[in-house]
């Protein structure tokens, strides 16, 4: 019967929530902050190792974010990394060869040239994503070739414009700590998880998150990734899409680049090195299928979490820092794993 | 007799030395099925593929709507109000029946989609196609059975204010159950005023749900037969060449 109202049974219910992606993640995620606060002792749950989390949540969380939309339309963009590279370099550059500022200007003067370093590294992110989608688009080569290429340009030409060393120039360190209220007593009221520079990108997730799921972008997205001839057929420019896609991807991982230089104060030709598997595992460990047509902004901004607190922790647990990558390995696997079995039991 | 909806006169088309469609007539009516049948390479999909605007024809008249028009893209074609169900029937398996029917042309209310609207027209669709087999229509795609998918292909020319419906091979992988119920809807279709073509290499099925046959040999059109008039034997001796010219054409 066609039925706009859906009642659901309790076994529904149950299976809906095992079908939840969102759900079992913040399962998985509590699960591993009680795990690691018991082992450390509880030194886990404070503020500072919240905020730290936090601080490393908000480097990847926008590669992950833009990762996402292009495994959801069906691509994959190897080169998020060393784009965070090349514009936190290109930035830096700007400020220290182009404008002569040193790390001298802090504070609130340091707004002005942060501001200037903003843009020029969203700027020079979109660059990089039109590069991508002419590959891709005009030159028809498949994604993951021509974001692997422009991953090795980007990654070069980050070392050559930057020297190879970091370009220290101006910046805000009061942006990437702990916001604190002034007038509280931080021992009474702590509110020194959040940095204002975490919550801006947090902000920005949303917005794409929205557009992800509410608009017109987002249903496309999904559409392309699903069945790129049934999108055709529909009357979708895939072309004009995916270009949207690589070009948001683009300024996304610029803007990973601006939050890189103000962390560091400034623009590190390796600050990005290595972040599109962080990147891509937050995707897949999201929920999203590499097959493309599946996954869900919370996945993913739950998946960095859960990528960052198991980095954390193992550090804080006393594990070596040399394990991290084969842990991130793990879990990858186990994440792709979990979807294969699921789709074998008919789960989507 | 009316106007019909759709005629085609003396269309040609060629990839490079191949003459595949040799100067065909056709035409089609609304509230009428009209079965284009004839054997592999005949040239059924290339005389669909002018029409939906796909791959234009190099040359000939066709007028929609007693108008001369010239289909030169899908979406022009589709503005006209002629639509194409596929054989493969270009379905997102990933979106739910809503997102797929709405695919292209959907409905947003200040920037975002308009999830409820869109719902209901959806729900309206196919509830003017009697369709009762559909469990919920946020339901995805790939949950559903052959048969209900080629009812939600159906439901989206609907939605669309199609005039012209061409199905290609509605039937080829349905049971008999399945084929029976889209058969059902195609007639609907028609009692609905709209104009249907069907291709289908199923002479049970044509012989079933169609008012008038028309037999492609070889990229002309050797038959226009209408049905009550004709034997299932005369289609197959048109199809297969035995038996030609009548005048139709050539």
């Amino acid at each position: 019967m066609v039925d706009g109202k859906q009642s659901i049974s309790f076994r529904e219910r149950i299976q809906g929530f095992t079908r939840n992606q969102t759900a079992l993640l913040v399962l998985v995620l509590l699960i591993l902050i009680v795990v690691f606060t018991s082992l450390s002792g509880g030194t886990f749950l404070s503020t500072s190792v919240g905020s730290t989390i936090l601080t490393d949540w908000g480097a990847y969380i926008l590669l992950a974010v833009a990762e996402t939309l292009v495994v959801i339309s069906g691509g994959i963009d190897l080169s998020v990394g060393a784009t965070l590279s090349l514009s936190t370099v290109t930035a830096g550059w700007v400020l220290v060869n182009g404008l002569h500022l040193t790390s001298k200007t802090t504070g609130v003067d340091a707004w002005p040239a942060l501001a200037l370093a903003a843009l020029v590294a969203v700027l020079t992110g979109l660059l990089v994503g039109a590069v991508n989608s002419v590959l891709i688009n005009i030159l028809k080569i498949v994604p993951f070739i021509a974001t692997l290429a422009t991953f090795g340009a980007a990654a070069g030409m980050a070392i050559i414009i930057s020297g190879g060393m970091p370009l220290q120039g101006p910046t805000d360190f009061s942006l990437i700590n702990p916001l604190r209220i002034p007038g509280l007593d931080p021992k009474v009221f702590d509110t020194g998880l959040f940095s204002p520079l975490v919550i801006l990108m947090a902000l920005v997730t949303l917005v794409v998150g929205l557009f992800l799921h509410k608009a017109r972008f987002g249903l496309y997205t999904y559409a392309i990734g699903s069945n790129v001839f049934a999108a055709r057929a529909a009357g979708i420019s895939i072309a004009r899409h995916t270009t949207k896609i690589y070009l948001v991807g683009g300024a996304l991982s610029g803007l990973a680049g601006f939050y890189a230089y103000v962390r560091l104060g400034g623009g590190s030709p390796t600050s990005g090195t290595g972040m599109e598997l962080y990147a891509i595992a937050a995707t897949v460990i999201g929920g999203a299928s590499l097959m493309g047509g599946i996954g869900r902004m919370w996945g993913t901004v739950i998946g960095t979490l859960i990528l960052i607190t198991v980095q954390s922790g193992l550090l804080m647990i006393g594990v070596a820092t040399d394990w991290k990558q084969i842990v991130v390995a793990v879990l990858i696997a186990g994440a792709v794993a979990v979807q294969t079995l699921q789709k074998k039991n008919g789960v989507r | 007799m009316a106007e019909p909806l759709i005629r085609l006169q003396q269309v040609t088309k060629s990839f490079g030395p191949v003459d595949v469609l040799k100067g065909v007539d056709f035409e089609a009516y609304a509230g009428k099925v009209t079965a284009l049948v004839g054997d592999n390479g005949a040239g059924k999909s290339t005389l669909i593929k002018g029409l939906s605007g796909v791959q234009p024809y190099d040359g000939g008249v066709v007028s929609f709507e007693g108008r001369e028009v010239h289909l030169t893209n899908p979406r022009q074609a589709s503005s006209l109000g002629i639509e194409v169900v596929y054989q493969d029937l270009a379905l997102c398996e990933n979106l739910d029946i809503v997102q797929n029917m709405f695919l292209g042309r959907e409905e947003l209310k200040q920037g975002t989609l308009d999830e409820a609207a869109m719902e209901f027209s959806a729900i309206k669709a196919l509830q003017s196609l009697s369709v009762r087999t559909v469990k919920s229509v946020r339901q995805k795609v790939s949950s559903l059975s052959g048969g209900q998918r080629q009812t939600v292909a159906i439901g989206r020319t609907v939605l669309r204010n199609a005039k012209l419906v061409i199905l290609d091979e509605p039937t080829a992988a349905l049971g008999v159950a399945q084929t029976e119920q889209v058969l059902n809807l195609v007639r609907r279709l028609a009692d609905n005023g709209l104009g249907v073509i069907i291709i289908s290499h199923n002479l049970a099925d044509v012989f079933q749900v169609c008012d008038y046959i028309s037999v492609l040999y070889l990229g002309n059109m050797v038959a226009r037969l209408e049905t009550v008039k004709t034997t299932r034997d005369e289609v197959v001796a048109y199809i297969t060449g035995t038996k030609v010219l009548e005048g139709v054409n050539e």
